[in-house]
């Protein structure tokens, strides 16, 4: 579904991603880790059109996604949770949910979005007239993938969902997304420094490090790997 | 104690049309967040549109002399917004938005001086066209008054020329309000306002949301400055004198904040007013100044900003 090849990126003259190719198939949970700094929020960001690409090429469902103006690639079914959640502040939490549904899919199942959305993130529902600015880490976080989950993406692509929470809250929205998933079927590639929770929950995985990909397999293969044992799983 | 219900009552009218004037920046300020100078000529053009639209486009013969002026300050909204909408497309859009948002300082700096020189241009250029002679748009209403009372032997006298213009003002306020927290449109501007990036996201074009802005901003200004023309006389230079109460007002309203401006703005117009009991007219605007450096000493976000930065 989404095929990254040798993409390169990085901000003026200082190269983030070198030669990133990934793979993410029809209905596939992928996990990309990886310590700070390593670029996966950059790949991110290349990937919705925020920073453009020095080398490489991105396919999603066929199409060759950089040559799609930025905001047109909700469109094609990308959502993108971003890093540091970025709800809207100043909307309430339906009209981010409707923010969500801007896309043809979104605004035709909006109905059905919205009871599932509520069904999985109930505490959206209790606060749907709250302004989003004004709600915990947690909760904003559960805004952020309940947005993208509005737009009825075919891709939805979650960066960090765990960042700058206590650690019962990121168990509880990695219990809340392994559930979405169980329930949608939904295509999802998760980026998380958290690597022990990422890599169990997701079937493949890629390990970023400064820029490069230097690791993948199914999630059997890299938890059984001697680096990945010692760097991220502490054992 | 009639003086000071005089004063109030014309403070009040004459705030309803500088809040609207004040809206206009407030909502550009706000979605796109580049400092527009040549905000007040974009006015000044506008209230030329509706003194041209009235006097030699012909509805002035097809209205009349009391309608006439208002449905030309009306028509004016439409003709300033379409002008904004290619100003924003050929200058303003190279300097701001997505173009400009990982620039240093996002392009300020650019923006600072393209508005000043698109103000230099229309003030100019105004003066080539326009000529230097004072121009209005008086209607009979203009000179004449309703009169409220008398309770308890007080008569507040109404200009009805400055009744109308505040009634004009609040339609479009409610109308615009209404199109901002309730339209799909409304809704995607105040996102792309609040993190243009996250909006980019979602699927919002941002620079489409800005020309939107940028568009809706002149118009509603212009209408305001057609409001303002009932009874104050202009030139091609008035924009300068118009600016600094649309500053004042849209960081008294709180920087970015939409309906803020409107509250801003109408403060700006009760004490204008107000003043005129204690000080001498020509003192107006210093106690304007005055009562603003108070209100920030002590509010500094304004009555409705947020403390908190955008993300």
């Amino acid at each position: 579904m989404l095929r990254i090849e040798g993409l390169s990126a990085g901000y003026s003259a200082k190269p983030v991603l070198n030669d990133i190719s990934i793979n993410v198939g029809a209905g596939q949970f992928v996990a990309i880790v990886g310590p700070n700094g390593a670029g996966k929020t950059t790949l991110f960001k290349t990937i919705s059109g925020i920073v453009k690409p020095s080398g490489g090429a991105i396919t999603f469902d066929g199409v060759d996604l950089l040559a799609v103006p930025p905001p047109q690639r909700a469109h094609l079914g990308i959502a993108h949770v971003p890093e540091g959640r970025q709800v809207f502040p100043s909307l309430t939490v339906m009209e981010n949910l409707e923010m969500g549904a801007m896309t043809e899919s979104g605004r035709r199942d909006w109905q059905s979005n919205i009871e599932r959305i509520f069904e999985w993130l109930p505490v959206l529902k209790e606060r749907r007239s709250q302004f989003a600015g004004t709600m915990s880490g947690g909760q904003q976080q559960m805004l952020a993938i309940g947005r993208g989950l509005a737009s009825s993406p075919k891709l939805l692509m979650l960066d960090e969902p765990s960042m700058g929470l206590a650690p019962s809250t990121a168990d509880f929205i990695f219990d809340r997304l392994i559930e979405i998933r169980r329930q949608s079927g939904l295509t999802m590639l998760l980026v998380e420094q958290r690597v022990a929770e990422a890599l169990e929950s997701a079937d493949h995985g890629y390990v970023l490090e400064a820029g490069h990909v230097v690791l993948e397999g199914n999630n059997d293969t890299l938890r059984a790997d001697d680096r990945v044992r010692k760097a991220y799983l502490g054992m | 104690m009639e003086g000071f219900l005089q004063a109030l009552a014309a403070g009040l009218l004459i705030g309803a049309v500088y809040g609207l004037m004040c809206v206009g920046l407030g909502l550009i300020f706000g979605v796109m967040r580049v400092i527009n100078f040549a905000h007040g000529d974009f006015m000044m053009l506008g209230m030329y549109t509706a003194f041209y639209l009235f006097t030699a486009a012909g509805v002035q013969s097809f209205f009349g002399n009391a309608v006439g002026p208002f449905v030309s300050i009306l028509l004016a909204g439409p003709v300033l917004a379409v002008f904004g909408y290619f100003v924003h497309r050929a200058l303003i859009s190279h300097v701001s938005g997505t173009r400009t948002a990982s620039l240093e300082g996002e392009g300020h700096y650019a923006q600072l001086i393209l508005t000043l020189g698109i103000a230099l241009i229309l003030q100019n250029g105004g003066l080539i066209v326009f000529g230097s002679v004072l121009a209005s748009i008086r209607t009979p209403l203009s000179s004449s008054a309703w009169e409220l009372g008398p309770f308890f032997d007080m008569s507040i006298f109404l200009n009805k020329a400055r009744s109308i213009d505040m009634i004009v003002s609040l339609i479009m306020m409610i109308l615009l309000s209404l199109l901002i927290t309730r339209t799909r449109i409304g809704k995607s501007l105040r996102a792309a306002a609040d993190n243009p990036t996250a909006a980019t996201y979602m699927g919002i074009d941002v620079d489409r949301a800005h020309r939107t802005a940028f568009a809706l901003g002149c118009g509603i200004t212009a209408i305001a400055g057609g409001l303002l023309a009932t009874n104050y006389p202009f030139h091609p230079f008035v924009g300068l004198e118009y600016v600094i109460v649309m500053y004042a007002g849209v960081v008294l309203g709180g920087m970015g904040s939409i309906i803020g401006a409107f509250w801003g703005g109408m403060t700006i117009g009760l004490v204008q007013q107000m003043s005129t009991l204690i000080l001498p007219t020509q003192l107006q605007n210093a106690a304007i100044f005055a009562v603003f450096l108070l209100i920030i000493f002590f509010r500094p976000q304004g009555f409705f900003g947020r403390m908190v930065e955008r993300t």
